[in-house]
């Protein structure tokens, strides 16, 4: 029981980790780059 | 419906500044020219139906350069409400040039004089009263960094944006430029609105041929440029560029009145050492020595210390009061209390808590290194190591504007990539984008850090040495590239203004220190928490005798990242870190440097020994001498960055060839560079003489011819007659 608890809570966390990942990228911001897109200048959206 | 108000005005004016105070947002401000490139919005507090629109700072209305660009699409193609004109008013003279130019495009403008402040420490006066007068337009006082004046201005732009209708511009040129100006307007149809004809008169006057795109039909006024530039004996660019000077300068003599007995400001004398040209690098490399040391091997290293065996060790005393676990300890209680198959246990502790807790630990580390980094860029010295760095850029066959792209790739690569467009020699950009990411970025710092704590024992020399490998790849590559035939030719000229010097705001500083470590913080919980459970999963799991199972900890040799690993491991072998583990953690760094780091908490048990209560990296100490520590650091220092930044690099040189040029350049510099420091630097330390040292010795001498042949100009141009007939 301990473990379906346990596996399903790090689950949830991946999934809300590729959850943000994936919205990230579709609002124009670098996955990779911690997406600080307020200090870059917002350079990656002028393409 | 929305009114919208922009922020217009010149490089270093106090936009941002202003528009963070007005919106409440938290956009970077740094104090050089060009921090913003691409216009920004937010809405004016209280106000939820205003948007306030930040633009690039630029010096006019002409097309000379790419903020130039955006800024005036965005005033003629969007025509906000109102414009907010920021006027340094310690410079009013070069600033009220763009200021004539947003008054003829029929928008209100509002003017807001802004470093008031500054003005009257100078002992200067500017009389805002006549100013309005002569300007035709309100003009308020304000300071942006004090938050005086900018609510008045702010409501005032907003109760002229609902007005709508602009006063024309009031200024007048000289009777000859005005009757020629008239000649124009009258030749414009109906389809430019009558406010905007003298703006659309005088860039046609001007031979401004992007305006020709903004036009539904273009009058040919070929006839009214060549009778002015015949009567005035000038270009008619130089001659409006001249009318708007002698427009200026008549303001000034009866707006403003200046200190006669000024003496030189703090910020010359402060520039007269900093910039002095035999104390400008040895104070320098003072300064990065300082900031390193600080930032890794002094105070950095005590919260570090306190995260990796503390929180993510073996606990902490608060206060001496109370004993706080730690949070391996805490989460493997939790887990055994439950139930917790072994497998699952595994997987986040000797997985995502070693490999995510690994990386955190060099959170401090990294928030003082910002706080420094910030400090230095908000207060001037950073532009003036621009300045500096071009005098020796320049030697070498780079300007010093490449020098901002590696000022803002010491944050991260890829906006410092991205940043090289502003450079418009393309040899120039190319040969910066190669050279950026040799600057160690926020990301390489943990290794950085780990090499320094644990394999030379907090050595000071160790961090600021990095810093100073990556100038000096940047300079030799300079000097190399430059001789070769893709990148010869004189850098372009490099133009900047020195901003004054002044003491950022605690704000300001904490607010940058946290944006970027925030997204380091950001990233910890997404891409390396992923790349961390692939890496446990591969160590963890592998085929013994033809079965596939959980490994135990003294079978991680037969795991498939040791099967990767040592499949690879061999290429390193002459850089002095030929095992599987360091290989492995080279390769995951490839998708994100930190991972280098988490990699070595998964492979060398960072929970456990942390457990053990022994030394958090004394394991990884074990494994590898000095030398080969320091050739491993600087592999990963120099060679291809992470994932994201090789496609900066791919979208920037969008040519395939150039891109792998680019890696290739970068991966063989780390490899060759790694070789020479292992293999000469064991031969010294009382290592054998082998043949990997004879080899190491041989490309040090390739390396020295590479950078001390004589450049030869080409004598001849070689043309493929052959290519260009079949071309046609």
């Amino acid at each position: 029981m301990g473990t379906i608890i346990v596996g399903m809570i790090v689950l949830c966390v991946i999934g809300l980790v590729v959850r943000s990942m994936v919205k990230d990228k579709k609002s124009g911001k670098s996955i990779q780059c911690g997406g600080s897109c307020s200090h870059c200048g917002g350079q990656c959206h002028m393409r | 419906m929305s009114i919208k108000i922009a922020l217009a005005g010149n490089p270093n004016s106090g936009k941002t500044t202003l528009f963070n105070a007005l919106t409440g947002s938290n956009q970077f401000v740094g104090n050089w020219p060009g921090v913003t490139v691409e216009k920004k919005e937010g809405k004016l507090k209280g106000h939820k139906d205003v948007i306030i629109m930040d633009l690039p700072g630029i010096y006019s209305l002409s097309p000379y350069t790419l903020e130039e660009v955006v800024a005036r699409n965005y005033l003629i193609g969007e025509r906000p409400d109102a414009i907010l004109n920021i006027v340094d008013g310690t410079n009013i003279e070069r600033n009220l040039y763009l200021s004539t130019q947003l008054l003829e495009l029929g928008i209100p403008v509002i003017m807001a004089v802004n470093m008031m402040d500054l003005v009257e420490k100078n002992g200067d006066k500017i009389h805002i009263n006549k100013l309005r007068q002569k300007l035709g337009c309100e003009v308020i006082e304000i300071s942006a960094l004090k938050g005086t004046g900018i609510r008045e201005a702010a409501e005032k732009a907003v109760a002229l944006a609902g007005k709508k209708n602009a006063e024309p511009a009031v200024h007048k040129f000289a009777a000859g430029v005005e009757s020629t100006l008239d000649e124009i307007e009258s030749r414009l149809d109906d389809s430019i609105p009558e406010r905007q004809k003298r703006f659309f008169a005088v860039k046609l006057l001007e031979k401004d041929d992007k305006i020709q795109t903004q036009m539904k039909s273009v009058p040919d006024v070929s006839d009214v440029i060549s009778r002015i530039e015949k009567e005035m004996d000038d270009d008619t660019e130089s001659i409006i560029t001249n009318e708007r000077y002698v427009f200026i300068s008549s303001i000034i003599d009866e707006c403003c009145t200046k200190n006669r007995k000024r003496r030189m400001t703090t910020s010359d004398k402060i520039d007269r050492v900093v910039t002095n040209r035999w104390l400008a690098l040895p104070i320098f490399a003072a300064v990065m020595v300082i900031v390193y040391l600080v930032s890794v091997s002094t105070v950095g290293t005590w919260a570090t210390d306190w995260m990796n065996d503390g929180v993510f060790g073996d606990g902490w005393s608060l206060f001496g009061l109370v004993q706080v676990p730690g949070i391996p300890s805490v989460l493997e209680g939790g887990l055994d209390a439950i139930g917790c198959a072994v497998w699952l246990k595994g997987l986040i502790l000797d997985g995502i808590v070693a490999g995510v807790g690994a990386v955190l630990g060099f959170v401090p580390q990294m928030l003082v290194l910002f706080i420094f980094l910030a400090f230095l860029e908000a207060c001037g010295y950073m532009a003036r190591v621009a300045f500096i760095m071009d005098r020796i850029f320049r030697k070498f066959g780079l300007s010093g504007k490449s020098f901002i792209p590696m000022l803002i790739g010491s944050g991260c690569g890829v906006p410092g990539i991205m940043a090289s467009r502003t450079i418009e020699n393309d040899r120039d950009r190319k040969m910066t984008i190669m050279t950026t990411t040799f600057i160690p970025c926020g990301a390489k710092l943990p290794i950085i850090a780990l090499i320094a704590g644990a394999l030379f024992g907090g050595a000071w020399w160790v961090a600021p040495s990095a810093y100073f490998v990556g100038i000096a790849a940047i300079i030799c590559s300079g000097i190399i590239l430059k001789k070769t035939k893709m990148f010869a030719g004189d850098p372009a000229p490099f133009v900047m203004e020195l901003p004054a010097y002044h003491m950022p705001t605690v704000g300001n500083i904490l607010r940058s220190m946290w944006e970027r470590g925030w997204s380091f913080i950001k990233k910890a919980g997404t891409i390396i928490l992923l790349s961390t459970i692939v890496v446990w999963f591969t160590t963890y799991f592998g085929w013994i005798d033809g079965q596939f199972r959980m490994l135990e900890d003294m079978e991680l040799d037969h795991s498939i990242l040791a099967a990767i690993g040592n499949a690879v491991s061999w290429i390193f072998i002459p850089l002095g870190w030929g095992d599987w583990k360091s290989a492995v953690a080279a390769i995951t760094g490839l998708v994100a440097k930190e991972n280098v780091v988490g990699t070595f908490g998964i492979l060398y048990g960072f929970a456990e020994v942390a457990e053990d209560g022994s030394e958090i990296w004394g394991t990884l100490a074990g494994s590898m001498t000095a030398v080969a520590a320091y050739s491993f650091l600087i592999f990963n220092l120099l060679c291809a960055p992470c994932f994201a930044a090789m496609g900066a690099i791919k979208r920037e040189m969008n040519n395939a060839k150039w891109f792998w040029f680019a890696i290739g350049y970068q991966t063989g510099l780390a490899y060759v560079v790694s070789l020479c420091v292992y293999q000469i630097g064991s031969l010294i330390t009382g290592g054998s003489f082998g043949i990997w040292t004879a080899a190491a010795f041989l490309l040090v001498i390739g390396f020295l011819y590479l950078l001390f042949r004589p450049y030869r100009e080409s004598s001849t141009l070689r043309v493929n007659m052959k290519g260009m007939a079949k071309a046609k």
